[in-house]
């Protein structure tokens, strides 16, 4: 449940949203046509971003921040492309039967590149800095299952209770509940170590120009606006990388997808992103030479609908909706075929737990279904909709398909209305809000649980006093039985029988037409595959600059 | 402001239209006898006229004249470049951009008209008011002039359109509310100039009332430049209105307007250029338009500036 | 002439305060917490994280406090902190101030230079071809607005000619196309005012005198009819670059240029209301400088002109 990916495509200026395309599910990873095994070292491999957050582990969050943050530190697990898992610097793993106990063992050996060694303490270190209260930091919540983490973050403590090294390389995590899937949280950049020298999570220098472990290290500091540059870090303690330097510029957020494009074709570049209306001619032309990553990531696009209060309150009424939805139609004329239409509230890249077309009204527009379905679920010619969309990030047309669709097909009047972020957000929150919002979400793990849990739990409404809610379930979708099931799930060892709960979980949630799903996120890259090889999209929808070797 | 149709909105020295010269109304029918017979003698001022009659009865007519509903949306045919059946082609909805080009005028006709008489309204009242009375009201009025004067147009209407939201109304309002101080401080030089005329103390000294003198003498004598400025100023709000739509805070983005029209054609630059080329097109036209009938007027009234 | 400019500062003060007091309070009353969701993305912060934000920001006291606080803050030169990447607002804006006005002192060179020689040579040559086509040209720049010129010059000078960069890194060269734009429409005004100023000086009685004295051309070009005929360009040019400087919001945005306009776009879109009120002080203070200015200058210009 980041923010992360969502900060990208969400936010982002109009091409990056659209730029959010499909091609089917498949591995086509046609960028990677070199790859003569061994890698020659060197190159410097040049990209742009938009400014981040933070390149900090204490506050990274969107996928640029994650960029860099990730290739200055390792941590105990990776998540890889396709939603593995894998060790990094964990050589072992044991979780207690009762799941509130973690250990684990950690590569013995392995420094920073200040010299200072990468041990329990320094995991232990890490995880305090950013949970400390004064940190403020915005994804500190991963850590709530941890012991002392409300202790913590309520300024009680400066550590939490439920840390502890038993011996200088083991690390020892008691949590509050059980979590049979805590090591894949650690996967997340904010579980990385920092060294002595990190200070608290406000020293400025170290904010700036990080002192990591991971495969790569600052050169400089972080020059706000204008450039991050990494060099090789020849110290790492794992697989070392190939490039010499990674030369990232930072662009404006506005038009950065047309720069990246721009630089590309001019050679300034060796990874872009495109704006969505160049993609055809771009395909073109890149695609035969294998200069065209196409990968499906862990985004989902949906229509939330507002589930206690108006028109959408009727589970009828919302597969009505989802029913009226030619999503076929909007992804051939509006994105020009370059979006994979979704009908799944869990993305198919987590391929364990994918139930292609679990939802049928996704499947097929049915008018006569949905009117049925409109009329017994007490959608009336005269009905107002609200559809609550922000502004400037390119979603304009097709909220306006998806307007004209249901107004159409339903008789329905629908009142889509764009605002900037904060206000949508407030306007998504507050008691009494009704009709449908655009929404997209993005998985800071690979599990199921990541947006079973924050989208459709109970317990993730969290309305406060006023009637707010303050969670992420903004949709207010509350099933005593889809509770049940996710509960069961995070009490099951295994990750098979999890797995199959999460599913029954999922079916739960789309026979109650919980979440509205419209098309996946599939995105779409230009790689300099002249110069490098082994080029992949990773499950940051980065570049894997740690294995990019030159040709 | 510097971006829009003219310079900053400053009322350009030019513009000192009754000034001495224009005796009151002895000779009035004769005078606009004269005017009308200058303006048309100015060809290029008959253009700008011509273009916004044009511009007016494609608004009034757009139903007529559209050969298509502008909203109507035909996901099978989205951007289709022109000829065949859309002859400028269609958009990313595949909606007729003809179409959506000649209702495009109805909100450039109504949100320029209707943002400077606006403007006009708060500024010829305020204006007067500051002019005839001078002292204190002046000094308040000023000021206040002063504030809504510094702030640029683009960005202050900015700031109520994120209060109001989105729509026709709040631009016309927040057009029309940074554009009044500019008309307002043009009309107090003005009243100031034509207050200290001989005709006013001539008038005083015949013992005509302080409102008299206000409604038969000063105000008419010092509100035709104000006018005629205002006209040139359509323009810009027209330019203004499409610059708010195309940063995305105009006009709510469904509405067939120029724009959002070349706020949606953007991306597609060099690709699919019609997408933004026409309505830039009927952009140019109509502030052309407005600055060639603006200063046709102004030269017709003084012509000692041609 | 001290207490003068003494008095226009004091008013400068009150128009700043003015229109800051109007914007704060447009802003306090906008729906929707500025701090209420993690950058950019569909996922709320934590209820703590919001409260200690609040505080941090003092977003939790009343608007005068708040305002107060700000115009407090305001004397020092601070301008706040931002919301998305808290970092003091003045350092944010400052490297953009600079582009900014980078862009808008090439605009004021290009509308000098092509302003008054063309509205000089159309004047000097009055109804020659050279005037006629002066005036059609003119009026026609002034009716393209920056909107579609900037976007025309992009397609052609970037996308098919490819002669300027896209990316907009600084550089004189990514600086030439949108000082362009800004300069046109303003330096088609600059040539008209330049020119129907300087006939009217043509016709003045020290003119005629001056050419019955038998002085030369280049004397009384310069000496008489060029000296007389600035003042009107000056002001024009000085109010211009006043709003230039301010921002040129539409342009910034076409060429992705790095100032402040481009950055109360970004911030409008991010609710970022550190930024927003930063760039309009600053616009708003430098532009009611710059007439000031503008008015000094005149006076110095013009010796018949008293202030007072």
């Amino acid at each position: 449940m980041r923010g992360a990916r969502s900060a990208k495509w969400v936010a982002g200026a109009i091409v990056i949203a659209l730029a959010a395309t499909a091609c089917g599910g498949s591995d086509d990873n046609s960028g990677n046509s070199g790859g003569s095994g061994a890698g020659k070292n060197g190159g410097t491999f040049r990209m742009g971003i938009t400014e981040p957050v933070a390149i900090d582990p204490y506050n990274a969050q969107e996928s640029e921040g994650i960029l860099v943050t990730d290739n200055l530190f390792t941590g105990l697990y990776e998540p890889t492309a396709d939603g593995q898992v894998v060790p990094a610097l964990a050589t072992s793993k044991k979780a207690s039967s009762d799941g509130k106990t973690w250990t684990f063992t950690i590569k013995k050996g392995t420094k920073f590149t200040n010299g200072e060694p990468v041990d329990a303490q320094a995991f232990i270190r890490g995880w305090n800095r950013v949970a400390q209260k004064s940190a403020a930091s915005d994804v500190a919540y991963h850590m709530a299952g941890i012991e002392g983490f409300d202790e913590i973050q309520a300024g009680k403590s400066k550590a939490m209770s439920g840390l502890s090294a038993p011996d200088p390389y083991t690390l020892q995590v008691k949590l509050s509940s059980p979590d049979f899937e805590f090591y894949i949280k650690t996967t997340h950049t904010v579980f990385s170590p920092v060294p002595k020298a990190a200070g608290d999570a406000h020293n400025k220098a170290y904010n700036e120009a990080p002192i990591g472990n991971g495969p790569f290290k600052m050169q400089g500091k972080w020059e706000h606006n204008k450039s991050i540059t990494l060099v090789r870090n020849d110290s790492y303690g794992l697989k070392k990388a190939h490039l010499d330097k990674v030369q990232i510029d930072i662009l404006n957020a506005n038009n950065g997808v047309t720069l990246e494009y721009q630089g590309f074709e001019s050679g300034q570049y060796d990874w872009a992103r495109m704006p969505t209306p160049q993609l055809p001619a771009a395909k073109a032309k890149y695609e035969p030479q294998g200069e065209w990553i196409q990968e499906d990531t862990n985004g989902m696009n949906y229509l939330l609908p507002i589930t206690d209060n108006g028109p959408m309150k009727n589970p009828k009424a919302r597969l009505a909706v989802s029913y009226a939805i030619d999503r076929d139609a909007i992804i051939k004329g509006v994105f020009q075929g370059m979006m994979t239409k979704s009908t799944t509230i869990l993305p198919p890249v987590f391929k364990d737990v994918y139930q292609k077309d679990l939802c049928t009204s996704c499947v097929k527009q049915d008018k006569a279904k949905a009117k049925q379905l409109a009329r017994e679920g007490g959608l009336k010619p005269g009905t107002t909709i609200e559809l609550g969309y922000n502004t400037g990030s390119g979603h304009e047309e097709w909220i306006q398909a998806v307007k004209q669709q249901l107004e159409d097909v339903l008789g329905v009047k629908v009142k889509s209305t764009g605002k900037p972020f904060a206000e949508l957000l407030a306007d998504q929150q507050k008691p009494g809000a009704t009709g449908l919002y655009r929404f997209a979400w993005g998985a800071d793990y690979p599990t199921p649980d990541n947006y079973l849990f924050p989208l459709l739990d109970t317990a993730s409404i969290n309305k406060d006093s006023s009637g707010k809610v303050t969670g992420d379930n903004r949709g207010r979708y509350s099933s005593k039985q889809f509770d049940a099931l996710v509960a069961k799930a995070r009490s099951t060892a295994d990750q098979a029988g999890r797995n199959a709960l999460y599913k029954q979980a999922e079916k739960k949630a789309l026979d109650d037409m919980a979440l509205i799903p419209l098309w996946n996120r599939t995105q779409l890259r230009l790689v300099n595959t002249k110069k490098f090889a082994d080029i992949r999209m990773d499950f940051h929808e980065n570049p894997n600059l740690a294995e990019i070797s030159m040709k | 402001m510097t971006e829009l149709v003219t310079g900053t909105g400053e009322p350009a020295p030019a513009p000192a239209a009754t000034q001495p010269g224009a005796e009151p109304s002895v000779a009035r029918v004769s005078q606009w006898a004269d005017i009308r017979h200058r303006f048309f003698a100015n060809k290029l001022a008959v253009v700008g006229l011509a273009i916004i009659v044009v511009l007016v009865l494609t608004a009034l007519l757009a139903p007529v004249l559209a050969p298509y509903d502008p909203l109507k949306q035909d996901l099978t045919a989205t951007l289709q470049a022109p000829g065949g059946k859309h002859l400028l082609g269609t958009d990313a909805l595949g909606r007729d951009q003809l179409s959506r080009l000649i209702y495009g005028s109805r909100i450039a006709v109504v949100v320029g008209l209707a943002s400077i008489l606006v403007a006009l309204t708060i500024g010829i009242v305020l204006g007067a008011l500051a002019g005839y009375f001078g002292r204190w009201v002046d000094t308040v009025i000023m000021r206040a002039a002063d504030i809504f004067f510094a702030f640029p147009l683009l960005i202050g209407s900015i700031v109520i359109i994120l209060l109001m939201g989105r729509g026709v109304l709040p631009v016309v309002l927040s057009l029309g509310i940074f554009q009044w101080a500019t008309f307002a401080r043009l009309l107090r030089s003005q009243i100031l100039s034509v207050r200290e005329m001989d005709f006013v103390h001539a008038a005083r000294a015949l013992g005509a009332g302080r409102s008299r003198i206000i409604r038969k003498h000063i105000l008419p004598n010092s509100v035709t430049s104000v006018l005629v400025y205002g006209t040139s100023n359509v323009g810009i709000a027209i330019v203004a209105e499409a610059s708010l739509s195309y940063l995305g805070v105009g006009v709510d983005p469904e509405v067939a307007e120029w724009g959002n029209m070349i706020s949606a054609g953007r991306g597609f630059m060099g690709v699919k250029d019609f997408m933004w080329t026409y309505p830039s097109l009927a952009i140019v036209i109509t502030a052309l338009g407005f600055i060639l009938l603006g200063n046709g007027l102004r030269d017709a009234l003084d012509p000692k500036l041609r | 002439m001290g207490r003068y400019v003494v008095r226009r500062l004091g008013q400068l003060v009150v128009v700043v305060l003015g229109a800051t007091l109007i914007l704060f309070a447009c802003l306090f009353v906008l729906p929707g917490d500025p701090v209420g969701q993690i950058a950019g993305s569909d996922k709320a912060r934590d209820p703590a994280v919001i409260e200690q934000l609040h505080k941090q920001y003092g977003l939790d006291k009343p608007l005068v406090v708040q305002y107060g606080t700000y115009v407090g803050k305001l004397v020092t030169g601070d301008l706040g902190t931002d919301y998305t990447q808290s970092r003091p607002v003045a350092e944010i804006l400052e490297p953009k101030l600079v582009n900014t006005a980078k862009l808008a002192v090439f605009a004021i060179a290009i509308d000098i230079v092509i302003g008054v020689s063309v509205g000089v040579v159309a004047a000097m040559r009055r109804y020659s071809i050279w005037d006629v086509s002066a005036t059609f040209v003119t009026t026609l720049a002034i009716g393209v607005p920056s909107i579609v010129l900037g976007m025309l010059m992009q397609r052609l000078f970037v996308v098919e000619l490819g002669w300027f960069p896209l990316i907009a890194d600084g550089s004189f060269k990514s600086m030439v196309l949108p000082a362009v734009t800004l300069a046109i429409i303003d330096a088609a005004l600059v040539a008209q005012l330049a020119r129907s100023t300087m006939l009217e000086v043509l016709r003045a009685d020290y003119v005629k005198t001056a050419v019955a004295k038998g002085l030369s051309r280049r004397t009384i070009l310069f000496r008489h009819i060029l000296r007389n005929s600035v003042i009107p360009v000056v002001t024009y040019l000085g109010i211009s670059f006043g709003t230039l400087l301010g921002g040129a919001i539409i342009t910034e945005t076409i060429f992705n240029w790095n100032g402040i306009g481009l950055a109360l776009i970004q911030a409008i879109q991010q609710n970022n209301n550190p930024i927003i009120v930063g760039v309009v002080t600053i616009s708003v203070a430098i532009f009611v400088l710059l007439n000031l200015v503008v008015d000094l200058l005149y006076a110095a210009l013009d010796p018949r002109i008293r202030l007072s």
